[in-house]
């Protein structure tokens, strides 16, 4: 794919001399007469389009179909040549729509018949056409800012149609070579220039349109090299419709458009609104829309559209849409389209029903006469795409569920909190452009990864891994600290939270401490409020930096927490099943030493894992997709397998094999009990102690009894 | 001899060629393994033949190569380089990965054909084409261990200005979160799933904690199945909410993280790559300007989560969604002077739309140099005055009058009546006011 090719630039260059203004003489009837009122009145005369008119309104067509499908960084310059050349707009993107094109033109006006035939010639606007190809885009100058050293990467290519009226071949030729030389020339002059560009190719389409039922003076003839730099094609073409269906013919084909006629889309009829008939509407895109088409060789061409090269058309069939259903296709690519007849009443049912938010789904005829849906038409912002949906079969056949891989066994995720989580970090645009304090440009989605780090200092990911956030009373506290400053409120909220919490340790209020699966009571209530006045100091310890009110929510929870845990540790420094939590309060205080996050995390880890043990919590929170709980199979049966060959990639064929040979040997013999309950081929020595002091380990939040 | 046991490459190549495209379509990219002994075969139908007639070949019986789908050919030859050097075998086959376009590779035996050898050939392929891509998914400080499947490929922008292949980190990191109905079935460059694997503390890996249905069930797998993983809660979040995570792949190249459904129980997260550049969907608009909710003065998608702010309109409509004027077949034009000439007879009712229709016929006509038509209107329009029912309103004559006056003059082209911007307006009549108050 090149984004400059000769397509990155258009040049139209329009004949205005007084021959122009000629009738194309083909008749137009305006005054239809409606039923009821043609009694006694005498329509009036049809008029006719003069050679203007045709190439105008046939030009604005191609420009239509242009920018509906490229809207950006396909440019068209405007240029109309009589006794001078009017260049009507410019390459830059806020001039490249037809309502500006329009409004220039109406400006110029029809040709003048009365006007010095001698003065006029559309050689003004062709050597107009050269200078401007080598005026630089807004595009190129982007793209030779960003190589930097490499800008000659940067094309410069063009496309040159001439609408005129010639007077023979050799008249043609003329035009030709004086193309040719003004290229010549002005390649010189910008090489020397900075702002201007070598044309290095350029198409010329000459069109020599003549009024219909005369005879052409001018003859066809294919694209031709005439110099390294330039080719040039000929085109003689009768007016009104034949030239329009021309120009049709040449955007397809400068733009690699492709047809699409959407058969049976039901419409209601304007007389007789309960019944409906089904209509066709001829649709155009890029050609990639029809990849898999053209390369299986399964075309279904329907072929009813115009004469000329390009009658083919792919045939899809509307299917009626479901109610608002919000899939997530598997789409391979997305086309703007543009209606070949936009005005016509079921181009415009089928472009408004669009774009009022359906989608429609479209399936391809197969010769089979097997049902596939291949494409999808859909509005996004005012703008329709017709979108490429995969209708081949999956490489990703039957792929391993999620529950079935590292972690899907866990059942308690805290999947409404992450959700939660995710909406707050949703992503919206920001067009205006923001700066910083230093005054440097602030890229927004640099922002969005800043909110990102900060909302997951701290953010256990399973319920039994954590007290605070399945209390609601920390809510106004742990909803505002992740925030990059705080408010005096925020601060004051904060502060009552921890009163809060006080509030409820004197009243000896339960927290939601798993007491679950463990024998006895679980945990005390005083140690229980340690373990929650831990975890919110970690919490709050994360966002110490952010600012200095941060800092003031830690003091006061510092200054409101039971006890110092100086003395807390030491005071429980002996009693062996606290070992674990030790740890974790070495963990936290090693935090407070080295604030590396990378560091803290893996120590959390440890953390995490002595509560997991400890403690499963009594609120167990709703999380969907969680997987069932493995079953629980007689131990023999269990793992028999050495641990994993620990190499890199697939398990090979050898390990394969040595591990069925194990397997088969290990059934011969009773497993050492120890191996069988190992972690890591490691065996924990002495569980029943742990048993003995009321605790057991858990499985998964549940019990297990041995 | 029967064509089946007759060395014969092209057919095979054909034959895989058509396999590939029936099943996966143009799209998939494909690895194809071509095992020879390195002989060509003889005659009609060998290599050689293949490739010397390769300049003379028609559309219907185009050679194989290259192949229509993006490939990569292997040719792994039971031969070592001197044997194949002796003969022209060699240039042959590195004819064959040249038609690829280069994509593809040739091995050799090193040493003497024996087993041990064959294998190390395999083995090379193996480190070079089924080496498994390892990443890490990054949420902020969550993160997970993660297999991409299949090997994401490398994406050339625009051969002429950016020549080099763009490569996809090993580091994924999440910027932030869409609703699905936002994102709205994107164009993706390929799609992959995203498997959460376990690693030892050297970095290898001990597993992806699937566990095999067969018997020989391993440890390892168990614990990492029960380690919380971050992957299964993003997922079972991104299931729950309808919402895909987007995530930076590269400078200027994004994806989406999602949960695909496979059946009723199964489903995965997946992650689809966008096309690399600064804006890779339009209804998002540029990626670098996509910012948090919190940094906006009221939260786009409401208090109540009742509305969104995509998709992103462009600045300008295109021609189906503003009603632009093309006459080029006459329905359109005879259309449009119906509606004139509709309203015309409601008059002063649809004053308004009356003055809408024509000033657009108006405007168009002044663009396309078409004063003709002006001027058949005018008279449409007069003639339509004459035959103004007696119980019409007073009205109804003076704006036909007036409508056909302006255009006449419009239709003379001299500038101070044919202003493209200028807009004919209802004239003021003592009738008017209570016409204008109905519309």
């Amino acid at each position: 794919m090149k984004i400059f090719s000769e397509s990155h630039k258009t040049v139209f260059v329009v004949d205005h001399c007084p021959y122009m203004a000629e009738s194309c003489r083909q008749h137009v009837e305006f005054d239809m007469l409606v039923k009821n009122r043609t009694q006694g009145i005498i329509p009036l005369a049809p008029i006719s389009k003069s050679l203007w008119t045709c190439s105008v309104e046939s030009s604005m067509e191609y420009c239509r179909i242009m920018y509906d499908i490229f809207p950006f960084k396909k440019l068209v310059n405007f240029i109309v040549s009589d006794s001078g050349a009017h260049v009507l707009n410019s390459w830059t993107q806020e001039d490249q729509n037809l309502q500006e094109l329009m409004a220039a033109l109406a400006a110029v006006g029809p040709p003048n018949p009365r006007a010095d035939p001698e003065c006029c010639s559309i050689l003004h606007g062709l050597v107009a056409a050269v200078e401007t190809l080598c005026k630089i885009t807004e595009y190129q100058h982007e793209a030779r800012t960003l190589l930097m050293e490499n800008a000659e990467r940067v094309g410069n290519r063009g496309r040159i149609i001439c609408i005129t009226n010639a007077k023979s071949d050799s008249h043609v030729r003329m035009l030709e070579d004086c193309v040719q030389e003004t290229i010549h020339e002005h390649n010189k002059l910008a090489a020397n220039s900075d702002h201007l560009m070598q044309i290095q190719r350029c198409e010329l389409v000459l069109i020599h349109t003549y009024p219909v039922g005369e005879d052409s003076l001018v003859s066809d003839r294919p694209k031709k090299e005439l110099s390294a730099v330039l080719t040039s094609e000929v085109h003689s073409v009768r007016a009104g419709r034949h030239l329009a269906t021309k120009l049709n013919t040449l955007v397809q084909q400068h733009f690699d458009l492709a047809s699409t006629t959407i058969t049976n889309i039901p419409m209601k009829e304007e007389q007789h609104a309960n019944t409906s008939a089904n209509y066709d509407v001829e649709l155009l895109h890029h050609k990639d829309a029809h990849v898999d088409f053209l390369k299986s060789g399964d075309t279904h061409l329907g072929g009813s559209s115009r004469e000329g090269p390009f009658k083919e058309t792919v045939t899809l069939k509307w299917c009626t849409p479901r109610t608002n259903h919000i899939e997530l296709h598997y789409c391979t690519g997305a086309y703007r389209i543009s209606p070949v007849d936009v005005n016509s009443r079921p181009s415009s049912c089928l472009t408004n029903f669009l774009l009022n938010g359906r989608s429609v789904l479209l399936e391809q005829p197969r010769k089979s006469g097997s049902k596939v849906i291949s494409h999808m038409l859909s509005s996004h912002g005012g703008e329709i795409f017709l979108h490429v949906l995969s209708s081949s079969r999956s490489i990703l056949e039957d792929p391993p569920s999620i529950s079935e891989g590292c972690g899907g066994r866990v059942t308690d995720y805290r999947i409404t909190d992450f959700g939660e989580f995710m909406r707050e970090n949703r992503l919206t645009p920001f067009l205006d452009p923001r700066y910083k304090i230093d005054g440097s440009l602030e890229v927004p989605l640099e922002r969005a990864k800043d909110q990102l780090e900060k909302h997951t200092r701290y953010w256990p990911m399973i319920i039994s891994q954590t007290t605070i956030f399945n209390m609601q009373a920390v809510v106004p506290l742990a909803s505002v600290i992740v925030k990059e400053s705080l408010t005096e409120e925020d601060v004051l909220n904060c502060q009552k939270t921890i009163y809060n919490l006080v509030d409820m340790e004197r009243k000896n209020d339960p927290l939601p401490i798993s007491t679950v699966g463990t024998r006895g009571k679980g945990p005390k209530r005083d140690e229980q409020y340690r373990i929650m006045w831990n975890e919110l100091e970690t919490l709050v310890r994360a966002h110490i930096n952010n600012s200095e009110k941060h800092q003031r929510v830690l003091e006061c929870l510092m200054a409101c927490r039971s006890k110092p845990p100086e003395e807390e540790e030491r005071k429980k420094r002996g009693r062996k099943r606290e070992d674990k939590e030790d740890k974790s309060e070495k963990a936290v205080k090693d935090y407070e030493q080295e604030k590396s996050w990378q560091d803290s995390e893996r120590l959390k880890g440890i953390l995490e894992r002595g509560k997991e043990e400890l403690a499963e919590s009594e609120i167990i929170k709703d999380s969907p997709d969680s997987p069932e709980p493995p079953n629980k199979k007689p131990l023999v049966e269990i793992d028999e397998t050495p641990p994993v060959e620990k190499s890199k990639g697939p398990v090979s064929l050898l390990s394969l094999w040595s591990n069925r040979i194990n397997t088969a040997n290990s059934r011969k013999h009773q497993e050492f009990a120890g191996r069988l309950n190992s972690v890591n081929n490691r065996a924990e020595l002495y569980q029943h102690l742990k048993e003995e002091n009321g605790m057991e380990t858990t499985e998964n939040g549940k019990a297990s009894r041995q | 001899m029967d064509d089946y046991d007759k060395t014969c490459l092209e057919s095979a190549l054909v034959g895989v060629c058509n396999i590939v495209q029936q099943e996966w379509g143009g799209a998939i990219p494909c690895q194809v393994v071509l095992v020879t002994d390195g002989c060509l075969g003889i005659g009609r139908g060998s290599l050689r033949h293949s490739l010397a007639t390769h300049n003379q070949r028609s559309e219907s019986n185009r050679f194989p190569l290259p192949f229509p789908f993006p490939s990569k050919l292997y040719i792994m030859c039971m031969a070592n380089l001197e044997e194949l050097q002796s003969t022209d075998s060699l240039d042959c086959l590195e004819r064959l990965i040249d038609l690829n376009n280069g994509e593809g590779q040739i091995f050799t035996i090193d040493g003497p054909l024996c087993l041990k050898n064959v294998q190390s050939m395999f083995g090379k392929l193996i480190d070079l084409a089924y080496t498994p891509f390892h990443a890490i998914l990054k949420c902020g400080h969550l993160t997970a261990d993660v297999q991409v499947f299949p090997r994401p490929e490398p994406f050339v922008v625009d051969e002429e200005i950016d020549p080099i292949p763009k490569v996809i980190n090993t580091d994924l990191e999440i910027v932030g979160f869409i609703d699905i109905a936002d994102i709205s079935s994107p164009p993706v460059l390929s799609r992959h799933l995203v498997l959460p694997i376990a690693l030892n503390k050297e970095g290898d890996e001990v597993g992806t904690g699937i566990t095999d249905d067969n018997e020989d069930e391993n440890s390892a797998n168990q614990i990492a199945g029960k380690i919380p993983n971050f992957c299964v809660l993003l997922h079972g979040s991104l299931k729950v909410e309808g919402m895909v995570a987007i995530v930076q792949l590269g400078p200027e190249w994004h994806g989406m993280l999602y949960s695909q459904a496979d059946s009723k129980k199964k489903s995965n997260l997946m992650m689809s790559l966008f096309e690399p550049g600064p804006e890779p969907l339009p209804w998002l608009g540029k990626m670098a300007q996509l910012g948090p909710i919190s940094d906006a003065k009221e939260n786009p998608y409401g208090e109540d989560d009742n509305k969104s702010p995509f998709p992103l309109q462009p600045k300008n409509k295109r021609s189906y969604a503003q009603n632009v004027t093309v006459w080029i077949k006459p329905s359109g034009l005879q259309t449009d002077v119906q509606k004139i000439l509709r309203n015309a007879r409601k008059l002063p009712e649809k004053t308004q739309t009356f003055y809408k229709e024509l000033n657009r016929l108006r405007k168009a006509a002044l663009a396309f140099g078409f004063l003709d038509l002006l001027k058949g209107v005018a008279d449409m329009l007069e003639r339509e005055c004459t035959l103004l029912p007696d119980t019409a309103h007073p009205d109804a004559a003076f704006q036909l009058t007036h409508a056909a006056k302006q255009l006449k003059l419009a239709s003379t082209g001299a500038s101070e009546y044919a202003a493209y911007d200028h807009n004919v307006t209802p004239l003021q009549t003592d009738f008017s006011g209570s016409s204008t108050e109905r519309l």
